[in-house]
Protein backbone atom coordinates (compact mmCIF):
# COMPACT_ATOMS: atom_id res chain seq x y z
CA UNK A 1 0.00 0.00 0.00
CA UNK A 2 3.22 2.19 0.80
CA UNK A 3 4.08 2.12 -2.71
CA UNK A 4 0.20 2.96 -4.54
CA UNK A 5 0.33 6.06 -2.70
CA UNK A 6 2.93 8.27 -4.39
CA UNK A 7 1.41 7.38 -7.61
CA UNK A 8 -1.86 8.33 -5.95
CA UNK A 9 -0.52 11.60 -5.38
CA UNK A 10 1.09 12.22 -8.26
CA UNK A 11 -2.02 11.69 -10.07
CA UNK A 12 -4.09 13.28 -7.72
CA UNK A 13 -1.66 16.45 -8.78
CA UNK A 14 -2.35 15.78 -12.69
CA UNK A 15 -6.22 15.41 -12.39
CA UNK A 16 -7.35 17.52 -10.02
CA UNK A 17 -11.32 17.73 -9.92
CA UNK A 18 -12.94 14.33 -11.65
CA UNK A 19 -10.18 12.45 -10.94
CA UNK A 20 -10.25 13.05 -7.14
CA UNK A 21 -14.15 12.32 -7.42
CA UNK A 22 -13.12 9.25 -9.04
CA UNK A 23 -10.63 8.23 -6.37
CA UNK A 24 -13.11 8.62 -3.84
CA UNK A 25 -15.55 6.26 -5.61
CA UNK A 26 -13.07 3.48 -5.21
CA UNK A 27 -12.14 3.99 -2.19
CA UNK A 28 -15.04 3.47 -1.05
CA UNK A 29 -15.24 0.35 -3.02
CA UNK A 30 -12.43 -1.30 -1.72
CA UNK A 31 -13.70 -0.62 1.71
CA UNK A 32 -16.88 -1.79 1.17
CA UNK A 33 -15.29 -5.21 -0.46
CA UNK A 34 -12.91 -5.38 1.89
CA UNK A 35 -15.38 -4.67 5.25
CA UNK A 36 -17.76 -7.69 3.59
CA UNK A 37 -14.72 -10.05 3.41
CA UNK A 38 -13.42 -9.57 6.91
CA UNK A 39 -16.44 -8.65 9.01
CA UNK A 40 -19.79 -9.20 7.57
CA UNK A 41 -20.43 -13.26 6.80
CA UNK A 42 -23.58 -13.55 4.24
CA UNK A 43 -26.99 -14.54 6.58
CA UNK A 44 -27.20 -18.15 7.97
CA UNK A 45 -30.85 -18.76 6.68
CA UNK A 46 -29.98 -22.26 5.24
CA UNK A 47 -28.32 -23.10 9.63
CA UNK A 48 -31.58 -21.21 10.70
CA UNK A 49 -33.84 -23.69 8.92
CA UNK A 50 -32.03 -26.70 10.34
CA UNK A 51 -32.27 -25.68 13.40
CA UNK A 52 -36.04 -25.13 13.55
CA UNK A 53 -36.43 -28.40 11.79
CA UNK A 54 -34.23 -29.95 14.44
CA UNK A 55 -36.47 -28.24 17.29
CA UNK A 56 -39.84 -29.40 15.65
CA UNK A 57 -38.18 -32.87 15.73
CA UNK A 58 -37.52 -32.95 19.11
CA UNK A 59 -40.34 -31.50 20.48
CA UNK A 60 -42.43 -34.37 17.93
CA UNK A 61 -40.94 -37.00 19.96
CA UNK A 62 -41.61 -36.04 23.20
CA UNK A 63 -38.27 -33.65 24.52
CA UNK A 64 -40.66 -30.86 25.59
CA UNK A 65 -42.28 -33.92 28.38
CA UNK A 66 -38.76 -35.99 28.90
CA UNK A 67 -36.12 -33.47 28.22
CA UNK A 68 -37.45 -29.49 28.40
CA UNK A 69 -34.05 -28.14 29.54
CA UNK A 70 -32.38 -28.76 26.59
CA UNK A 71 -35.31 -27.90 24.13
CA UNK A 72 -35.87 -24.81 26.10
CA UNK A 73 -32.17 -24.17 25.72
CA UNK A 74 -32.21 -24.52 21.79
CA UNK A 75 -35.79 -22.76 21.85
CA UNK A 76 -34.07 -19.46 23.15
CA UNK A 77 -30.72 -19.50 21.27
CA UNK A 78 -32.80 -20.01 17.87
CA UNK A 79 -34.94 -17.00 18.69
CA UNK A 80 -31.55 -15.02 19.82
CA UNK A 81 -29.85 -16.56 16.73
CA UNK A 82 -33.32 -14.81 13.92
CA UNK A 83 -32.97 -11.74 16.48
CA UNK A 84 -28.66 -11.68 15.60
CA UNK A 85 -29.87 -12.13 11.96
CA UNK A 86 -31.92 -9.48 11.63
CA UNK A 87 -29.48 -7.33 13.05
CA UNK A 88 -27.08 -8.26 10.59
CA UNK A 89 -25.09 -9.89 13.24
CA UNK A 90 -24.55 -12.85 10.99
CA UNK A 91 -21.63 -14.24 12.59
CA UNK A 92 -23.27 -14.30 16.24
CA UNK A 93 -26.64 -15.58 14.19
CA UNK A 94 -24.70 -18.59 12.80
CA UNK A 95 -23.22 -19.94 16.06
CA UNK A 96 -26.27 -19.41 18.32
CA UNK A 97 -27.84 -21.32 15.40
CA UNK A 98 -25.32 -24.13 15.12
CA UNK A 99 -25.58 -24.22 18.86
CA UNK A 100 -29.37 -24.12 18.82
CA UNK A 101 -29.20 -27.61 16.36
CA UNK A 102 -27.07 -29.39 18.46
CA UNK A 103 -28.87 -28.40 22.09
CA UNK A 104 -32.47 -29.36 19.71
CA UNK A 105 -30.52 -33.02 18.81
CA UNK A 106 -29.25 -33.76 22.31
CA UNK A 107 -32.85 -33.06 23.49
CA UNK A 108 -34.55 -35.39 21.13
CA UNK A 109 -31.14 -38.32 22.30
CA UNK A 110 -32.48 -37.16 25.57
CA UNK A 111 -36.30 -38.10 25.10
CA UNK A 112 -34.93 -41.03 23.00
CA UNK A 113 -32.82 -42.72 25.33
CA UNK A 114 -35.34 -41.80 28.05
CA UNK A 115 -37.97 -43.63 26.71
CA UNK A 116 -35.61 -47.17 25.72
CA UNK A 117 -34.82 -47.03 29.45
CA UNK A 118 -38.59 -47.00 30.90
CA UNK A 119 -39.39 -49.45 28.27
CA UNK A 120 -36.33 -51.53 29.59
CA UNK A 121 -37.27 -50.85 32.88
CA UNK A 122 -41.09 -52.37 31.74
CA UNK A 123 -39.71 -55.51 30.30
CA UNK A 124 -37.21 -56.46 33.20
CA UNK A 125 -40.50 -55.65 35.40
CA UNK A 126 -42.13 -57.98 33.22
CA UNK A 127 -39.76 -60.43 33.51
CA UNK A 128 -38.95 -60.05 36.95
CA UNK A 129 -42.90 -60.77 37.36
CA UNK A 130 -42.30 -63.91 35.23
CA UNK A 131 -39.79 -65.48 37.36
CA UNK A 132 -41.22 -64.85 40.93
CA UNK A 133 -44.33 -66.53 39.35
CA UNK A 134 -42.82 -69.63 38.06
CA UNK A 135 -40.31 -69.88 41.23
CA UNK A 136 -43.67 -69.52 43.27
CA UNK A 137 -45.34 -72.25 41.03
CA UNK A 138 -42.69 -74.77 41.22
CA UNK A 139 -42.92 -77.07 44.02
CA UNK B 1 -1.59 6.57 6.53
CA UNK B 2 1.42 7.42 4.88
CA UNK B 3 2.38 10.26 7.91
CA UNK B 4 2.98 7.83 10.35
CA UNK B 5 4.63 5.54 8.23
CA UNK B 6 7.05 7.72 7.05
CA UNK B 7 7.98 8.73 10.74
CA UNK B 8 7.98 5.54 11.79
CA UNK B 9 10.51 4.60 9.48
CA UNK B 10 12.70 7.41 10.48
CA UNK B 11 12.26 6.38 14.13
CA UNK B 12 13.57 2.86 12.87
CA UNK B 13 16.60 4.26 10.79
CA UNK B 14 17.68 6.28 14.03
CA UNK B 15 17.49 2.86 16.04
CA UNK B 16 18.64 0.55 13.24
CA UNK B 17 21.14 -0.57 15.84
CA UNK B 18 18.09 -2.15 18.02
CA UNK B 19 16.46 -3.72 15.54
CA UNK B 20 18.89 -7.25 15.38
CA UNK B 21 17.74 -7.92 19.30
CA UNK B 22 14.37 -6.86 18.88
CA UNK B 23 13.82 -9.81 16.02
CA UNK B 24 15.51 -12.19 18.02
CA UNK B 25 13.30 -11.71 21.23
CA UNK B 26 10.45 -12.03 18.87
CA UNK B 27 11.20 -14.98 17.04
CA UNK B 28 12.11 -16.35 20.71
CA UNK B 29 8.23 -15.42 22.00
CA UNK B 30 6.72 -16.81 19.08
CA UNK B 31 8.97 -20.00 19.23
CA UNK B 32 7.76 -20.05 22.81
CA UNK B 33 4.46 -19.82 22.18
CA UNK B 34 4.19 -22.39 19.60
CA UNK B 35 6.11 -25.33 22.21
CA UNK B 36 3.49 -24.41 24.89
CA UNK B 37 0.09 -24.01 22.99
CA UNK B 38 -2.79 -22.36 24.67
CA UNK B 39 -5.10 -23.08 26.93
CA UNK B 40 -9.12 -23.22 26.78
CA UNK B 41 -11.21 -24.65 30.05
CA UNK B 42 -14.00 -25.44 27.49
CA UNK B 43 -11.89 -27.00 25.28
CA UNK B 44 -9.81 -29.46 27.96
CA UNK B 45 -13.68 -29.73 29.26
CA UNK B 46 -14.64 -31.44 26.18
CA UNK B 47 -11.95 -33.12 25.71
CA UNK B 48 -11.71 -34.78 29.02
CA UNK B 49 -15.12 -35.42 28.53
CA UNK B 50 -14.80 -37.16 25.37
CA UNK B 51 -12.02 -39.48 26.64
CA UNK B 52 -14.45 -40.58 29.34
CA UNK B 53 -17.29 -41.55 26.86
CA UNK B 54 -14.87 -43.30 24.47
CA UNK B 55 -13.25 -45.52 27.43
CA UNK B 56 -17.55 -45.80 28.12
CA UNK B 57 -18.58 -49.54 26.81
CA UNK B 58 -21.57 -48.37 26.13
CA UNK B 59 -20.40 -46.25 23.45
CA UNK B 60 -18.17 -48.57 21.59
CA UNK B 61 -19.19 -50.10 18.28
CA UNK B 62 -21.78 -47.62 18.12
CA UNK B 63 -23.36 -47.59 14.61
CA UNK B 64 -23.61 -43.74 14.08
CA UNK B 65 -21.21 -41.51 13.57
CA UNK B 66 -21.53 -39.74 16.98
CA UNK B 67 -18.05 -40.95 17.83
CA UNK B 68 -16.54 -39.51 14.55
CA UNK B 69 -18.66 -36.14 14.76
CA UNK B 70 -17.64 -35.46 18.17
CA UNK B 71 -13.65 -36.33 17.70
CA UNK B 72 -13.87 -33.73 14.52
CA UNK B 73 -15.64 -31.06 16.29
CA UNK B 74 -13.28 -31.30 19.21
CA UNK B 75 -10.18 -31.27 16.42
CA UNK B 76 -12.01 -28.15 14.93
CA UNK B 77 -12.11 -27.00 18.79
CA UNK B 78 -8.60 -27.53 19.04
CA UNK B 79 -7.30 -25.99 15.86
CA UNK B 80 -9.11 -23.07 16.66
CA UNK B 81 -7.57 -22.59 19.47
CA UNK B 82 -3.74 -23.75 18.39
CA UNK B 83 -4.49 -20.71 15.77
CA UNK B 84 -5.05 -18.38 18.12
CA UNK B 85 -8.32 -17.71 17.10
CA UNK B 86 -10.60 -14.99 18.95
CA UNK B 87 -11.86 -16.71 22.22
CA UNK B 88 -15.39 -16.68 21.21
CA UNK B 89 -14.91 -18.50 18.24
CA UNK B 90 -12.58 -20.76 20.19
CA UNK B 91 -15.66 -21.19 23.03
CA UNK B 92 -18.29 -21.57 20.35
CA UNK B 93 -16.55 -24.62 18.50
CA UNK B 94 -15.73 -26.20 22.29
CA UNK B 95 -19.86 -25.61 23.04
CA UNK B 96 -19.77 -28.04 19.56
CA UNK B 97 -17.42 -30.21 20.88
CA UNK B 98 -19.10 -30.66 24.49
CA UNK B 99 -22.63 -30.78 23.03
CA UNK B 100 -21.47 -33.70 20.39
CA UNK B 101 -19.12 -35.74 23.64
CA UNK B 102 -23.03 -35.28 25.39
CA UNK B 103 -25.12 -36.18 21.84
CA UNK B 104 -22.52 -39.79 21.90
CA UNK B 105 -22.92 -40.59 25.74
CA UNK B 106 -26.98 -40.56 24.79
CA UNK B 107 -27.09 -42.72 21.97
CA UNK B 108 -24.95 -45.15 24.26
CA UNK B 109 -27.54 -44.71 26.83
CA UNK B 110 -30.15 -45.20 24.26
CA UNK B 111 -28.52 -48.51 22.33
CA UNK B 112 -27.82 -49.58 26.23
CA UNK B 113 -31.64 -49.88 27.55
CA UNK B 114 -32.13 -51.12 23.97
CA UNK B 115 -30.03 -53.88 24.59
CA UNK B 116 -31.63 -54.47 28.13
CA UNK B 117 -35.23 -54.69 26.42
CA UNK B 118 -34.24 -57.01 23.93
CA UNK B 119 -32.18 -59.52 26.79
CA UNK B 120 -34.79 -59.30 29.30
CA UNK B 121 -37.12 -59.78 26.00
CA UNK B 122 -35.06 -62.89 24.88
CA UNK B 123 -34.81 -64.07 28.74
CA UNK B 124 -38.79 -63.94 29.09
CA UNK B 125 -38.98 -66.06 26.35
CA UNK B 126 -36.94 -68.71 27.58
CA UNK B 127 -38.45 -68.33 30.86
CA UNK B 128 -41.87 -68.43 29.02
CA UNK B 129 -40.47 -71.70 27.12
CA UNK B 130 -39.15 -73.47 30.20
CA UNK B 131 -42.61 -72.90 32.30
CA UNK B 132 -44.70 -74.78 29.21
CA UNK B 133 -41.45 -77.37 29.17
CA UNK B 134 -42.37 -77.79 32.85
CA UNK B 135 -46.16 -77.81 32.55
CA UNK B 136 -46.22 -80.16 29.56
CA UNK B 137 -43.77 -82.47 31.65
CA UNK B 138 -46.08 -82.30 34.59
CA UNK B 139 -49.40 -83.08 32.34
CA UNK B 140 -47.68 -85.98 30.59
CA UNK B 141 -46.43 -87.33 34.44
CA UNK B 142 -50.34 -86.42 35.12
CA UNK B 143 -51.70 -88.22 32.38
CA UNK B 144 -49.20 -91.57 33.10
CA UNK B 145 -50.49 -91.67 36.49
CA UNK B 146 -53.78 -91.14 34.99
CA UNK B 147 -53.32 -94.09 33.11
CA UNK B 148 -51.80 -96.30 35.79
CA UNK B 149 -54.76 -95.29 37.74
CA UNK B 150 -57.57 -96.46 35.23
CA UNK B 151 -55.02 -99.81 34.38
CA UNK B 152 -55.11 -100.24 38.79
CA UNK B 153 -58.85 -99.28 38.51
CA UNK B 154 -59.55 -102.02 35.96
CA UNK B 155 -57.47 -104.51 37.26
CA UNK B 156 -59.37 -104.43 40.46
CA UNK B 157 -62.90 -103.93 38.36
CA UNK B 158 -61.54 -107.07 37.18
CA UNK B 159 -61.08 -108.74 39.87
CA UNK B 160 -64.40 -107.60 41.85
CA UNK B 161 -65.76 -108.93 38.90
CA UNK B 162 -63.97 -112.49 39.19
CA UNK B 163 -65.20 -112.50 42.82
CA UNK B 164 -68.70 -111.59 41.99
CA UNK B 165 -68.82 -114.25 39.92
CA UNK B 166 -67.72 -116.84 41.96
CA UNK B 167 -69.65 -115.50 44.76
CA UNK B 168 -73.03 -116.20 42.52
CA UNK B 169 -71.81 -118.99 41.47
CA UNK B 170 -71.52 -120.40 45.30
CA UNK B 171 -74.53 -118.88 45.55
CA UNK B 172 -76.23 -120.31 42.75
CA UNK B 173 -74.42 -123.39 44.16
CA UNK B 174 -75.58 -122.93 47.95
CA UNK B 175 -79.06 -122.22 46.46
CA UNK B 176 -79.42 -125.54 44.55
CA UNK B 177 -78.22 -127.19 47.73
CA UNK B 178 -80.66 -125.77 49.50
CA UNK B 179 -83.72 -126.40 47.03
CA UNK B 180 -82.14 -129.97 47.05
CA UNK B 181 -81.45 -129.95 51.10
CA UNK B 182 -85.21 -128.32 50.84
CA UNK B 183 -86.13 -131.55 48.13
CA UNK B 184 -84.86 -133.81 50.29
CA UNK B 185 -85.94 -132.35 53.08
CA UNK B 186 -89.83 -132.37 51.39
CA UNK B 187 -88.82 -136.08 50.45
CA UNK B 188 -88.38 -137.40 53.75
CA UNK B 189 -91.25 -135.30 55.16
CA UNK B 190 -93.07 -137.03 52.39
CA UNK B 191 -91.65 -139.89 53.27
CA UNK B 192 -91.62 -140.05 56.88
CA UNK B 193 -95.54 -138.70 56.54
CA UNK B 194 -96.07 -142.03 54.19
CA UNK B 195 -94.67 -144.07 57.02
CA UNK B 196 -96.23 -142.62 59.68
CA UNK B 197 -99.82 -143.27 57.79
CA UNK B 198 -98.76 -146.06 56.78
CA UNK B 199 -98.10 -147.15 60.50
CA UNK B 200 -101.39 -145.18 61.35
CA UNK B 201 -103.31 -147.58 58.69
CA UNK B 202 -101.53 -151.11 60.09
CA UNK B 203 -102.49 -150.13 63.78
CA UNK B 204 -106.18 -149.14 62.70
CA UNK B 205 -106.49 -152.73 60.56
CA UNK B 206 -104.39 -154.64 63.32
CA UNK B 207 -107.32 -153.39 66.21
CA UNK B 208 -110.06 -154.49 63.80
CA UNK B 209 -108.72 -157.29 63.51
CA UNK B 210 -108.04 -157.48 67.36
CA UNK B 211 -104.45 -158.41 67.13
CA UNK B 212 -102.30 -159.08 70.25
CA UNK B 213 -98.94 -157.85 70.23
CA UNK B 214 -96.50 -160.16 71.46
CA UNK B 215 -92.75 -161.57 70.91
CA UNK B 216 -93.29 -163.11 67.90
CA UNK B 217 -95.22 -160.78 66.59
CA UNK B 218 -98.89 -159.47 65.73
CA UNK B 219 -101.34 -162.76 67.10
CA UNK B 220 -104.50 -162.50 65.69
CA UNK B 221 -106.81 -165.37 67.19
CA UNK B 222 -109.97 -166.58 65.31
CA UNK B 223 -112.30 -168.22 67.68
CA UNK B 224 -114.23 -172.01 67.51
CA UNK B 225 -117.21 -169.50 66.80
CA UNK B 226 -115.41 -170.18 62.93
CA UNK B 227 -116.53 -174.00 63.06
CA UNK B 228 -118.84 -176.30 63.95
CA UNK B 229 -117.52 -178.53 67.09
CA UNK B 230 -115.50 -181.60 65.73
CA UNK B 231 -115.68 -179.83 62.22
CA UNK B 232 -113.38 -178.15 60.11
CA UNK B 233 -115.68 -176.72 57.89
CA UNK B 234 -115.28 -172.24 58.67
CA UNK B 235 -118.56 -171.04 58.75
CA UNK B 236 -119.84 -168.69 56.22
CA UNK B 237 -120.23 -165.65 59.10
CA UNK B 238 -116.39 -166.74 59.97
CA UNK B 239 -115.16 -165.99 56.50
CA UNK B 240 -116.82 -162.61 56.40
CA UNK B 241 -115.04 -161.94 59.60
CA UNK B 242 -111.79 -162.89 57.94
CA UNK B 243 -112.19 -160.16 55.45
CA UNK B 244 -110.31 -157.88 57.62
CA UNK B 245 -107.15 -160.23 57.45
CA UNK B 246 -107.17 -160.54 53.93
CA UNK B 247 -107.28 -157.02 53.40
CA UNK B 248 -103.92 -156.79 55.84
CA UNK B 249 -102.15 -159.19 54.21
CA UNK B 250 -102.95 -157.56 50.97
CA UNK B 251 -101.90 -154.26 52.22
CA UNK B 252 -98.72 -155.33 53.27
CA UNK B 253 -97.67 -157.81 50.51
CA UNK B 254 -94.05 -158.16 52.34
CA UNK B 255 -95.58 -160.13 55.64
CA UNK B 256 -96.20 -163.84 55.85
CA UNK B 257 -98.46 -165.52 58.35
CA UNK B 258 -98.00 -168.48 60.29
CA UNK B 259 -101.63 -170.26 61.35
CA UNK B 260 -101.69 -172.13 64.22
CA UNK B 261 -104.26 -174.38 65.16
CA UNK B 262 -105.20 -175.52 68.59
CA UNK B 263 -108.01 -177.91 70.53
CA UNK B 264 -109.34 -178.67 73.91
CA UNK B 265 -108.42 -181.35 75.60
CA UNK B 266 -111.52 -183.79 74.91
CA UNK B 267 -110.64 -186.00 73.07
CA UNK B 268 -107.30 -187.98 72.51
CA UNK B 269 -104.37 -186.41 71.84
CA UNK B 270 -103.69 -187.85 68.37
CA UNK B 271 -107.27 -187.03 67.07
CA UNK B 272 -106.82 -183.87 68.59
CA UNK B 273 -103.57 -183.00 66.49
CA UNK B 274 -105.23 -183.63 63.33
CA UNK B 275 -107.99 -181.62 63.93
CA UNK B 276 -106.00 -179.13 64.61
CA UNK B 277 -104.29 -179.31 61.41
CA UNK B 278 -107.06 -179.39 59.29
CA UNK B 279 -108.36 -176.42 61.29
CA UNK B 280 -105.44 -174.71 60.06
CA UNK B 281 -105.35 -176.04 56.97
CA UNK B 282 -109.01 -174.84 56.30
CA UNK B 283 -107.77 -171.07 57.15
CA UNK B 284 -104.94 -171.17 55.05
CA UNK B 285 -107.46 -172.83 52.17
CA UNK B 286 -109.77 -169.81 53.05
CA UNK B 287 -107.27 -167.52 52.84
CA UNK B 288 -105.81 -168.64 49.13
CA UNK B 289 -109.49 -168.73 48.28
CA UNK B 290 -109.76 -165.07 48.93
CA UNK B 291 -106.30 -164.22 47.12
CA UNK B 292 -103.74 -164.16 49.18
CA UNK B 293 -100.72 -166.09 47.78
CA UNK B 294 -100.33 -169.76 49.84
CA UNK B 295 -96.38 -169.01 49.86
CA UNK B 296 -96.76 -166.51 52.57
CA UNK B 297 -98.91 -169.03 54.88
CA UNK B 298 -97.04 -171.71 57.07
CA UNK B 299 -99.77 -173.84 58.60
CA UNK B 300 -98.86 -176.11 62.12
CA UNK B 301 -101.77 -177.99 64.41
CA UNK B 302 -100.47 -178.50 67.67
CA UNK B 303 -103.59 -180.21 69.50
CA UNK B 304 -104.31 -179.54 72.46
CA UNK B 305 -101.07 -177.98 73.74
CA UNK B 306 -100.45 -174.41 74.82
CA UNK B 307 -103.92 -173.51 76.15
CA UNK B 308 -105.18 -169.89 76.86
CA UNK B 309 -107.58 -171.05 79.38
CA UNK B 310 -108.54 -173.85 81.82
CA UNK B 311 -110.18 -177.02 79.77
CA UNK B 312 -112.16 -177.86 83.18
CA UNK B 313 -115.30 -175.60 82.21
CA UNK B 314 -117.27 -175.21 78.84
CA UNK B 315 -116.04 -171.39 78.30
CA UNK B 316 -112.52 -172.50 79.16
CA UNK B 317 -112.40 -175.18 76.77
CA UNK B 318 -114.47 -172.82 73.62
CA UNK B 319 -111.25 -170.62 74.51
CA UNK B 320 -109.36 -173.17 73.70
CA UNK B 321 -110.17 -174.42 70.79
CA UNK B 322 -108.77 -171.43 68.67
CA UNK B 323 -106.63 -170.75 65.49
CA UNK B 324 -104.02 -168.18 66.07
CA UNK B 325 -102.64 -166.56 63.00
CA UNK B 326 -98.62 -165.30 63.67
CA UNK B 327 -98.09 -161.97 61.42
CA UNK B 328 -94.37 -161.44 60.48
CA UNK B 329 -92.70 -157.89 60.32
CA UNK B 330 -91.70 -157.11 56.86
CA UNK B 331 -88.42 -159.52 56.81
CA UNK B 332 -91.11 -162.36 57.00
CA UNK B 333 -89.62 -164.12 60.07
CA UNK B 334 -91.62 -165.46 62.70
CA UNK B 335 -89.67 -166.82 66.15
CA UNK B 336 -90.48 -170.19 66.43
CA UNK B 337 -92.59 -171.05 69.52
Amino acid sequence: MTPSSHPNAARRAALPATSRQLGAVLAFAVAAVLAACASTPPPPTEQIAVTTAAVANAAAQGAQELSPAELGLARDKLRRANLAMAAQDNEQAMRLAQQAQLDAQLSQAKANSAKARRAAEEVEAASRALREEMSRKAP
Amino acid sequence: MNTPNNTRKSAFGKTRHLRLPLALLSLAVMAACSTTPPNNARVDEARNALRLAQSDPQTQGLAGGEMRQAADALASAEAALAQREDMATVDHLAYLAQQRVNLLVEAGNRRASEMAVAKATTERDQMRLRARTAEADAAQRSAANSQQDAQAALREAEAAQRAARTAQASAEASRRDAVSSQRDAQTAQQLAGEAERRAQALEMQLKALDAKKTERGMVVTIGDVLFDTDQAQIKSGGLRSMDKLVDFLKAYPERKALIEGFTDSVGDDGYNLALSNRRADAVRAALVGMGVSGERLTTRGLGEAYPVAGNDSTGGRQLNRRVEIVLSEDGGVIAPR
